[in-house]
């Protein structure tokens, strides 16, 4: 029990306190391919800090405006504690499998679309049908991946996807549904070409519009730690090589490979300019088409 | 000749009077009944293009208000000017804007601007004057003083088009992100469908034309002419001067032609990376924005090394330039335009094999060559759409004659990519001019000693290829060392007036693309609203509904 807390403690600890700091350094490479010289490492830091000292402004008494942020970012951590993080098992093993992180991610994407719906902005409306239409087609993406795994496993815990993954070693199936994850990352983390629904240039920050100030900040964290939390199941569950079995230098693993996922993320959204709607979804579901194969191998092999 | 005589052929007697002062400039007076027909015969029939027409308030010279249609034969090298007299009794003129749409503006501007109403305009509503701006007071009659504030109407009159009752209004300006000066679209749409489009514009009309017929000397002018736009002020100061110079038969030294020509295409030097970096950052590519502005910095220096200034060089006057390019400056802006050239073609190496990029631009915001003549738009805009017009080759001005400037990029999609094509490899181009301009200048004076004055009563019409296309000024001379009638048109003017076609049908996120293909330039051009069809909700708030809303929110 002791244990599952600390690894829990180290989880939120990564997922919120060292993303900010991951964010710098995405920053500095973003800004080194745009021949700038980017700001400090810390700055995501004085940002988020920025941010919640500010006046706490709501731009209409609906409840979800003001309970929306607290519980995104409490639904992200909570998908924190379900996937591991250098360790095998992740700390709320006990309480959820794969389902329940599903449920958590959806959660989250829901929570943003009802508050912005409630914030009542024509370019929030628009934001939010674009989430939607986003989430009905990259969340089955991951949905058919880490069912892939789970039927690899005979089991739907993440930490027994992950040994079975160990043991057998890269089968096609796995592959397939590590690839057609690691697009989808880029989907659920609103990175080009995908930040479709907050689209600065064309609705002006989409869902947030209307977002600012320490709520503002509460989204925007829980965005960064998203980035963590994904890479970290990336990493951890369809490349789960090397593990030593050793806890602090399977963590310390886990960061570097985390650092390499966010880097690619990065050059990713870097060299593309945003996609449109439509281009997305077609591009989405051929994605599912793709994670489906992964599912028949599976089936196959099983 | 030929036009003059076909012209006279059809109409005969309909012609009252004909002046060619120039070559390739042809005044035209006729009845102001029979404009309609002219105007058809000209745009149908010789193929011209109308440009732009400038109401004048002649009363003091023939007691009447005279409007001159500009039309541009471009193969034929010429202008034809109409000049059609309106008496005082019946201040209206026959609209031609149903022959030609891309005359819209241009007539309610000439009623906003000196009150002759356009007869049959399909959309006469205000285009240039303020909201609140009283009926019936018309700034550009010459007995309404440049410094006079007229109290405001007693009723704001908001000129927007009523929505149809099924449409979301999305409003994209008067501020927005991606519009870097206030213009108001009001996007009508159906999901994410754009199915219909009004604009407002005009947030910063300056009044500079009026300035500069009650305030302005000829030789200041130029000054503030260069302050019309923040990107193509040369090209505004020299489509005056030449305008000045061409009506006063002034000759100016070769060498500053030549030094106007190196200006002209160091401003679309740094203009077409500036656009393009826009361009990247609309469509969310910040690569671009950064490494096309990282290329541009260079030129604004080199700018700033010739003129003392990155923009707005101050160095055009009427006679010529005021400033050298020295000798010694010659190997740095060599050294300059070659790595700029090697840059920019690896550029255009790397945009054209981006595949995502290419599923932004192609088949975006297309606008068809038929709509592209009916529009009259220029420049890229036109180019892009098999419309091969540039003046630089069809009204050679400055020093592009003496360097023969032939190469007019064009393509026939008409979509954002084409436009975006056309500018990249002009780009190339205007390095090669400026190349090719330094080796040929000659050497001698670069400012004409004017010692008489400048006559009353003569015209000019000019025009300078900006960067978005044509700029035209036409210069009406007057007394007391100042213009009688001095008007500009910004090539954004033609331009914008194709955004409705553009966009119409268009997914919202192709909006801000295609509104930006066109490089708009509000500032010259001197507002559009987007509005949701299903639920039909769409309210306009008045200043004072909209300040009590916004207090009552902050109590709450």
């Amino acid at each position: 029990m002791n244990y599952a807390i600390g690894i829990g403690i180290l989880n939120i600890g990564l997922a919120l306190l060292l993303s900010p700091f991951l964010e710098g350094i995405i920053r500095k490479l973003r800004a080194f391919i745009h021949s700038r010289k980017g700001p400090p490492f810390r700055q995501p830091y004085y940002d988020l800090l920025k941010l919640l000292g500010k006046e706490d402004l709501e731009v209409s008494p609906n409840f979800l405006i003001r309970w929306a942020p607290v519980v995104c970012l409490a639904t992200i951590l909570t998908a924190g504690l379900l996937v591991p993080m250098g360790t095998i098992k992740p700390p709320l093993a006990a309480a959820g499998d794969v389902i329940v992180f599903i449920y958590f991610i959806t959660l989250t994407a829901v929570v943003i679309m009802m508050s912005a719906a409630a914030s009542e902005s024509p370019y929030a409306q628009i934001g939010v049908s674009r989430e939607m239409m986003m989430l009905l087609t990259v969340e089955p993406v991951i949905a058919i991946a880490l069912i892939t795994g789970a039927i690899n496993a005979h089991s739907l815990r993440m930490s027994d996807i992950v040994l079975w993954y160990l043991a057998h070693g890269p089968t096609v199936s796995m592959v397939i549904a590590g690839v057609s994850i690691f697009l989808a990352i880029q989907a659920q983390l609103a990175k080009l070409p995908f930040d479709i629904s907050e689209a600065e240039q064309e609705i002006m920050g989409g869902l947030f519009i209307e977002a600012s100030g320490p709520k503002y900040a509460l989204f925007k964290w829980g965005f960064l730690a998203k980035q963590v939390i994904f890479a970290s199941l990336f990493c951890q569950v369809f490349i789960p090589w090397p593990t030593t079995f050793i806890l602090w230098l399977d963590i310390l693993i886990n960061l570097v490979k985390v650092l390499i996922v966010v880097i690619f993320v990065c050059l990713i959204d870097v060299v593309n300019p945003r996609l449109r709607i439509d281009q997305a979804i077609r591009y989405f579901l051929v994605m599912v088409f793709v994670a489906l194969m992964g599912l028949v191998f599976a089936l196959v092999q099983a | 000749m030929n036009i003059i005589k076909r012209l006279q052929g059809k109409f005969g007697k309909e012609i009252l009077e004909v002046k060619e002062p120039v070559k390739g400039k042809i005044y035209l007076t006729i009845p102001k009944t029979a404009i309609v027909k002219f105007a058809d015969y000209i745009f149908n029939e010789l193929k011209g293009r109308f440009v732009i027409s400038v109401g004048t308030d002649t009363r003091s010279i023939s007691n009447d208000y005279t409007i001159t249609y500009i039309f541009s034969l471009d193969r034929e090298k010429t202008f034809v000017s109409l000049q059609a007299h309106v008496k005082n009794d019946d201040l209206t003129i026959d609209s031609i804007t149903p022959i030609i749409p891309g005359a819209n503006w241009a007539e309610r501007e000439v009623y906003d601007m000196v009150g002759v109403y356009p007869k049959g305009h399909p959309d006469p509503r205000r285009l240039i004057l303020a909201d609140d701006w009283p009926d019936g007071v018309y700034p550009l009659r010459k007995d309404f003083p440049y410094d006079k504030k007229p109290e405001s109407a007693p009723e704001m009159k908001v000129p927007l088009k009523k929505t149809s009752e099924k449409a979301t209004v999305i409003s994209f300006g008067p501020f927005f992100p991606v519009l870097e000066e206030p213009a108001h679209f009001k996007l009508f749409i159906e999901g994410e469908q754009v199915v219909g489009c009004d604009y407002r514009g005009s947030y910063n009309h300056r009044g500079i034309e009026k300035l500069g017929d009650s305030k302005l000397t000829y030789n200041q002018i130029p000054f503030i002419a260069e302050r019309i736009c923040g990107i193509c002020g040369f090209v505004h100061s020299t489509c005056y001067c030449e305008a000045v110079e061409e009506a006063a038969e002034i000759e100016v030294p070769l060498r500053a032609k030549y030094i106007r020509t190196i200006m002209l295409e160091l401003e679309r030097l740094h203009s077409h990376p500036l656009w393009l970096g826009i361009a990247g950052h609309i469509i969310g590519f910040e690569t671009v924005l950064m490494q096309t502005w990282r290329m541009r910095e260079p030129i604004m220096w080199l700018c700033e090394a010739i003129s003392g200034n990155r923009k707005t060089y101050g160095m055009n006057i009427v006679g010529g330039v005021r400033r050298d390019i020295p000798k010694d400056l010659h190997p740095k802006i060599m050294d300059v335009l070659n790595t700029l050239e090697k840059e920019w073609k690896t550029l255009l190496k790397a945009i054209q094999g981006d595949t995502t990029l290419m599923m932004r631009l192609k088949n975006v915001g297309r606008l068809s060559n038929e709509d592209a003549r009916k529009i009259c738009v220029t420049g890229p805009s036109a180019r892009g759409s098999g419309v091969v017009i540039d003046s630089r080759f069809d009204h050679p001005y400055s020093a592009y004659a003496e360097i023969g400037f032939k190469e007019v990029v064009s393509y026939l999609e008409g979509d954002t990519l084409a436009r975006t094509l056309v500018r990249l490899e002009e780009t190339l181009i205007s390095i090669d001019i400026v190349k090719r301009a330094l080796q040929e200048m000659p050497e001698g004076p670069i400012i004409a000693e004017i010692t008489e004055e400048i006559p009353p009563g003569k015209e000019a019409v000019r025009v300078v290829e900006a960067p978005r296309g044509e700029a035209i000024h036409y210069v009406m001379t007057g007394l007391d060392n100042r213009p009688f009638r001095w008007k500009v048109r910004a090539p954004t003017y033609a331009n914008l007036q194709a955004v409705p076609v553009m966009i119409q049908g268009a997914s919202l996120a192709d909006v801000p693309i295609t509104i930006g293909s066109i490089d708009p330039c509000f500032s010259c051009t001197e507002r559009m609203i987007i509005v949701d069809k299903k639920t039909g909700k769409e309210k306009m708030l008045t200043q004072n509904e909209l300040l009590e809303y916004s207090i009552k929110r902050k109590l709450k």
